[in-house]
């Protein structure tokens, strides 16, 4: 016998069925829709930046200081399509004031140039800027003012560098040398300054002897080495370039006085150059400007010019570096200084 | 001017088709222009203008936009400053000396411009003109050191280096922040150093004036030929009287002053009295200078050279720079062009003498027709018989080289010498003989004019006049330059002879416009018509070229109808006739071809013929070579000097021709006992007198049934004897 | 009796004993060991090379490259010691390339006959532009520590005495030795003295002064090791500086004339010790280096000044083409 069983049950199941299907669909779509959004910003970035040239001129290409500049302007500009070119003077002032000449006609976006003195490429930058070009200014200015500097502050390198080696003297002989670069040099002479003023607030402190070494490691040795005969119970040496001051270090050492003399010095903080140094006992202090933030600083800088052109002649601003002062303690950590060679 | 070009020649009889190829390849080919071109002075700078193009041309596929005008506006500002220095240079290297301190001198000068123009305020010119003055003074204190106190020039100007350097860093401590401060108003300064008109830099035109004064200076003025003679050798520049010292002071001043407008320009460029101004400058400035090709041992050099080393220099230097190359390679690309350039140069000028040696004779294709003989069973005119055997010697080993005789009416003989001197032996005897004048070179043909003016060709100096009291006068020794000549054919390389016309006109042919005298016989073996024959006007002074490209034309003889005369070319061994007025005028005819022997002198005989003298005999050996160019060439080239195949004149005849072209008769010496070689004959009062070249004694020689009275030129004038 | 003809090298003895004496009296602390062993020291370099530049001066040449040799080949070891390779292989390496400098040098100057002042001047600048482009990644090359069993040749002392002078000393025999006692020292005053003459006579002119240039590149370089040993780098960017010119006026003012032929190690010594003085005593006075450089200028021009009045160049025996 046949009962009628209602349908109820098979068509809800169907119904069921039906629904989860459709939820299930509903639910597979809303999965496949995605919610993101488009950053409006970044197809501006990344069309402006492309296709910019930044010419770079430091004073030679054959030092640390100019190749980690170098290293870190191509590792942020050059993947956004930025074409970097490059000028070598090769330490000649007249070849430098050259190439920036011939760079005013090829019509960079932005020059980077490194100033051998104050005065030989500034009325070449005003005509730059004139005429549009942003320039950037690193660590050596120069007497014109372009629309960014970016740099170690020399004043507060001697100021610094001036009164570690007083505090160390504390106690002995009050008798300090200087182991200046050369005369004529911007960043020379501001450091002067700030040893200087350091040395005016110390008045008990005496100056045996402040000469120019000429950036020379030789000359260096030699001036410390008549210092150090003439006044065996020197306290404190102020060295104002760590490549020259190796030559100060190493007069030191034949004179046996590691660890009696203080050597505050500066430099660009390359591991050979400053933390291995460092490490080793010949300087006792290495104000490190940090090549490698420097770079950063400066690639950030073009970034925004590149993005905001017509500042040239009226904005004008300056990235002075923070210090890192490399002594004994943090020497050996990783990190204080920066390699050549690999960014 | 009536000038023709003589005809082609003799049209060789048996002519191959390889000859006629030869022939034509020679005469359309200018073989003889690259030895004339190599022979220039110009040549010198060759290599480094070489060198200068290259590069340019180099760099400009390297590097675009490498010659638009605006970066060559700033290299050439960049030349003109770096210029003045190595003009300076040059000038104290040409003198035999070196200038270390250019690059110091360079930095003080600067330094003193933007000193007064920044910091004391003056105006342009006072300023600049303290600053040349300040330039002038440094120089001085190196050109009294070196020039006056005899010191060496390499260790001076290397000690003032020093001493300059260290002042300007002196100063510069002091004064920099406030030069650095005061930026002058002056729109003239501004103009100096960055200004230009119709887009060439201001410097520019400065140093266009200056070089161009320089150039002159050198080449031209007395000065700059001292300095070069100083330069070539010290010692002998003092022998003969030159300021030595003074000289030598007063170029360095120069150097001092050229520096000193160098840093004008560039103070007012780049207005920068940094630490690094000027340092290495020195060895920049003596690069260029080297590149250029000026020598370091003093007496070559020029104002080209200077500024096409300053080119080759800047162009590598800010090539190298914008090509974004690491500095090192700059460096050696500069240190490898300098050694090769200095390495070619050296071997080139060395060697130059040489080679232009052997690329000069250019031999060309010269076809006779078979040698007439000269059998003394021919029976023809030129048989040879001994009839100069009885001619007696006059001055025998007494004169050496009398190439040509002539008698005045009194019948006093005269004879040129080798030693330059007109020498007369008196009548009758001809035994005392004189130096009637001395005049230099090689005295050749002679001729007497209307006023008794002896008239001389002298090879190697020109066409001269001795007066009837022996003062001797120069006619003329140049004529009108050809434009077609690579050589600078307006000098008279070997004037050879001439005769005068009754209105007064001088007609002398010059033997070869490619040889010196000396080289005469090399014309033969180039066989190639370098001669002309000049007319010289007496009335009005005036010298032209009247007929060109003859073959050593040798004797002029003016001809019976006074319209016409008569000229041998020797190489061409043929007579011809040109017509210089009336109806026939310009028109040049053969009158005697293929002759056995190389004509020389024509001179009027009594019976209205003419006697003419054959200097040489032609040989089979030479007229094959002259069909072969190529192996005269290759003779030239390969073997020496003294082994070519030359001309022969070791013998030779006397004979007698009238206009017709019909040869009279001959006279030899048979066996050379007497005069195997004549030059020339005259015939005086029934004697022929004979002359040789290369004899030591003239020849006289009694003529059967000649006028007793004939006296050539008075015959010519109309004078009663 | 015989006069003694006053040389130039008296009149510059005479100098520095006047220098000596006055510093000495004056100067505190000048006369005491150490400042004089100071003293000689910082000439020390200088004076090797101007040992190696009197042998090409004695030729009758003149070598200005010496700076670029005393740099490259000595920071090639450092730089290839730092790059981690053996040693002895560096030292293999810098002497190679020392040797084949001068031999270049050598055979440009004997062979090609290219002045010596051009082909030193270019040789020079290749070298130092070689140096840059393909050995050296930073122009201070630094001192590695394993190189330290070498470097008792520029620091330390010997018996009190430092190590730059023992070898200056060193040298100075040795080329004293050759220039003295061997045939081909005497060879080279020959040449020097009469080049054509000299060849006349069947001296092996060229392959003579080809050794002249390869001697002056090895002691170039031995000088170099000295420097980067004593300053614990090698500062390549030296080449840039006046450096030679030091070298030139050492080796001329202690009287080895520029014409070649005269003079000898002695001299070398005497014009080392001059300038050292010098040096030292306006260091002690704290003079600024300009100033130093002044006054070495001034006191250099009187020596040759009064030498041109003592031995005045005749015009009738000056040779053509001496600068």
């Amino acid at each position: 016998m046949t009962s009628n069983r209602p349908t109820t049950p098979r068509f809800a199941t169907a119904l069921a069925a039906v629904t989860l299907l459709a939820g299930l669909c509903a639910g597979q779509a809303a999965w496949a829709q995605g919610k993101g959004i488009d950053e409006p910003f970044r197809d501006a970035y990344r069309k402006t930046l492309s296709g910019k040239t930044v010419a770079y001129v430091p004073v030679a290409l054959g030092f640390d200081l100019a190749q980690g500049w170098l290293e870190g302007l191509k590792k942020e500009l050059e993947p956004l399509g930025v074409k970097i070119v490059v000028r070598d003077p090769n330490w000649n002032t007249n070849a430098g004031a050259q190439a920036v000449t011939t760079l005013i006609s090829e019509k960079p976006d932005v020059i980077v140039v490194h100033n051998p003195d104050v005065q030989t490429y500034a009325k070449l930058l005003q005509k730059a800027e004139s005429q549009g070009i942003q320039i950037v200014q690193i660590n050596m200015r120069s007497a014109y003012p372009s629309v960014v500097y970016v740099g170690a502050d020399w004043v507060e390198v001697g100021e610094k560098a001036t009164t570690a080696v007083v505090n160390a003297c504390k106690g002995k002989s009050n008798k300090i040398a200087i182991v200046q670069g050369a005369l004529s040099a911007a960043a020379s002479a501001y450091t002067l300054k700030g040893v200087e003023n350091v040395l005016a607030k110390n008045p008990d402190i005496k100056v045996v002897s402040s000469q120019a070494a000429d950036w020379d490691a030789a000359k260096a040795k030699g001036i410390t080495q008549t210092v150090l005969k003439q006044h065996p119970d020197l306290c404190g040496i102020v060295g104002f370039w760590d490549g020259m001051d190796s030559g100060t270090a190493a007069a030191i050492k034949e004179a046996g006085l590691t660890g009696k003399v203080f050597l505050a010095t500066s430099g660009g903080g390359e591991q050979k150059g400053a933390c291995e140094q460092v490490k080793s006992g010949a300087f006792d202090l290495d104000l490190s400007y940090d090549v490698p933030t420097q770079a950063s600083n400066m690639a950030a800088s073009i970034k925004w010019l590149l993005q905001n052109p017509g500042k040239t002649g009226t904005a004008k601003g300056s990235i002075y570096t923070t210090l890192i002062p490399i002594t004994k303690t943090n020497a050996a950590t990783e990190g204080t200084c920066w390699k050549l060679g690999k960014s | 001017m009536d000038r023709t070009t003589a005809p082609l020649g003799p049209a060789p009889v048996e002519e191959r088709w390889t000859d006629t190829l030869t022939r034509w390849r020679y005469r359309y080919w200018p073989d003889h222009a690259l030895g004339e071109i190599l022979a220039k002075r110009w040549m010198e700078t060759a290599i480094p203008v070489i060198v200068l193009l290259l590069v340019a041309f180099a760099l400009s596929q390297a590097i675009p936009n490498f010659l638009s005008p605006a970066a060559l506006a700033d290299t050439g500002r960049q030349a003109g400053e770096i210029g003045f220095i190595v003009l300076g240079m040059a000038l104290v290297m040409i003198v035999g000396g070196i200038d270390l301190s250019v690059g110091s001198m360079f930095a003080l000068t600067n330094f003193c411009a933007l000193y007064l123009m920044h910091v004391l305020k003056w105006s342009v010119a006072p300023a600049v003109v303290v600053t040349l003055l300040c330039g002038a003074a440094l120089g001085a204190v190196n050109g009294v050191l070196i020039g006056y106190f005899r010191l060496r020039a390499f260790l001076t100007t290397l000690i003032t280096l020093i001493i300059y350097r260290a002042t300007y860093d002196l100063l510069t401590a002091d004064y920099a922040t406030a030069i650095a401060g005061g930026l002058p108003e002056s729109q003239v300064w501004d103009f100096i150093g960055n200004g230009d008109w119709l887009g060439v830099p201001t410097v520019v035109f400065v140093y266009a004036a200056v070089a161009i004064f320089g150039h002159i200076f050198l080449t031209r003025l007395r000065p700059g030929w001292h300095v070069t003679a100083i330069g070539g050798s010290r010692r002998s520049a003092y022998n003969t009287g030159i300021a030595v010292r003074r000289t030598v002071a007063l170029c360095y001043v120069a150097s001092g002053v050229l520096t000193a407008l160098g840093g004008i320009f560039f103070a007012s460029r780049l207005a920068t009295a940094g630490g690094d101004i000027g340092v290495s400058l020195e060895i920049t400035v003596l690069t260029a200078a080297v590149l250029g090709g000026i020598s370091l041992g003093g007496g070559k050099g020029s104002v080209m050279k200077a500024l096409v080393g300053t080119l080759i220099v800047l162009l590598i230097i800010n090539g190298l720079t914008t090509l974004s190359l690491h500095g090192g390679y700059n460096r050696m690309v500069l240190a490898g062009i300098l050694l090769l350039a200095a390495v070619i140069d050296i071997r080139w000028l060395k060697n130059r003498h040489r080679i232009v040696n052997k690329v000069y004779v250019s031999p060309t294709y010269h076809g006779m027709p078979p040698l007439p003989s000269t059998a003394a069973d021919s029976g023809t005119a030129w048989a040879l018989n001994d009839r100069l055997r009885p001619a007696t010697p006059i001055g025998l080993g007494r004169i050496e080289g009398p190439e040509d005789v002539i008698l005045d009416r009194h019948d006093n003989l005269y004879a040129g010498s080798r030693h330059g001197d007109i020498i007369r032996f008196l009548a009758p005897d001809y035994e005392r003989m004189e130096v009637f004048a001395h005049i230099g070179g090689t005295p050749l043909g002679m001729a007497f004019d209307r006023n008794d003016n002896l008239y001389v060709c002298i090879g190697g100096m020109g066409l001269y006049r001795v007066t009837p009291d022996r003062k001797v006068e120069k006619a003329t020794d140049e004529t009108n330059r050809s434009y077609s000549s690579i050589n600078d054919d307006s000098r008279l390389r070997l004037a050879d002879d001439l005769d005068i016309t009754d209105d007064g006109r001088i007609f002398f042919s010059e033997a070869t416009v490619r040889f010196e005298m000396h080289e005469w016989a090399t014309d033969g073996l180039e066989a190639r018509g370098n001669g002309r024959i000049i007319c010289f006007d007496t009335n009005t002074g005036k010298t032209h070229t009247v007929i060109r490209d003859l073959k050593f034309p040798n004797g002029v003889c003016i001809a019976s109808d006074g319209q016409s005369f008569l000229f041998a070319e020797t190489w061409g061994c043929s007579v011809k006739r040109h017509w210089f007025d009336g109806p026939k005028k310009g028109k040049t005819e053969i009158v005697l071809e293929n002759l056995p022997g190389f004509p020389d002198n024509i001179n009027n005989s009594s019976d209205g013929n003419y006697w003419m003298s054959l200097v040489g005999m032609r040989c089979p050996a030479l007229d094959l070579a002259w069909k072969m160019p190529g192996f005269r060439k290759r003779m030239a080239k390969r073997v020496a000097r003294d082994e070519w195949l030359f001309p022969n004149i070791n013998t030779g005849c006397v004979l007698k021709f009238n206009e017709k072209g019909e040869v009279l008769e001959t006279m030899w010496d048979l066996g050379g006992q007497n005069h195997p070689m004549i030059t020339s004959m005259r015939e005086h009062r029934g004697y022929l007198y004979l002359g040789g070249i290369m004899n030591n004694r003239v020849g006289r020689l009694k003529l059967d049934g000649a006028d007793p009275d004939f006296i050539q030129y008075d015959r010519r004038w109309g004078k009663a004897a | 009796m015989k006069r003694r003809p006053i040389t130039q090298q008296t009149i510059v003895f005479t100098i520095f004993v006047l220098m000596f004496a006055g510093f000495g009296l004056f100067l505190p602390g000048f006369l005491t060991a150490g400042n004089l062993l100071g003293l000689l020291q910082n000439v020390a370099i200088l004076g090797i090379l101007g040992l190696a530049m009197a042998i090409i001066v004695i030729g009758r040449g003149i070598d200005i490259s010496m700076v670029a040799v005393l740099a490259v080949p000595a920071g090639l070891v450092l730089q290839l010691v730092q790059d981690g390779h053996s040693v002895p292989f560096a030292f293999v390496a810098a002497l190679a390339l020392a040797l084949a400098f001068g031999l270049v040098n050598g055979w440009l100057i004997a062979y090609a006959e290219v002045p010596s002042l051009f082909t030193t001047l270019a040789s020079g600048l290749f070298l130092a532009g070689l140096g840059q482009v393909a050995f050296f990644r930073l122009d201070i090359v630094q001192w590695s520590p394993q190189l330290d069993q070498l470097s008792w040749v520029g620091r330390g002392t010997l018996l009190g005495v430092p190590m730059p002078v023992i070898m200056f000393a060193a040298v100075a025999v040795l080329v004293s030795f050759f220039l003295r006692r061997t045939r081909l020292g005497t060879y080279v005053y020959a040449i020097g003295d009469n080049p054509f003459g000299a060849r006349v006579t069947g001296i092996p002119t060229r392959p003579v002064i080809v050794l002249q240039y390869v001697l002056a590149a090895l002691i170039g370089t031995f000088a170099g090791m000295v420097m980067a040993a004593s300053v614990n780098s090698m500062p390549t960017r030296i080449y840039n500086s006046t450096l030679i010119y030091d070298v030139i006026l050492v080796v001329v003012l202690g009287g080895i004339g520029l014409s070649g032929g005269r003079g000898g190690v002695v001299n070398v010594v005497i014009g080392t010790l001059l300038i050292g003085t010098l040096l030292n005593g306006m260091t002690i006075l704290d003079v600024s280096y300009s100033a130093q450089n002044l006054v070495k200028g001034v006191i250099l021009l009187i020596a040759i000044l009064i030498d041109s009045f003592v031995n005045p160049r005749n015009e009738e025996t000056a040779q053509q083409g001496d600068i």
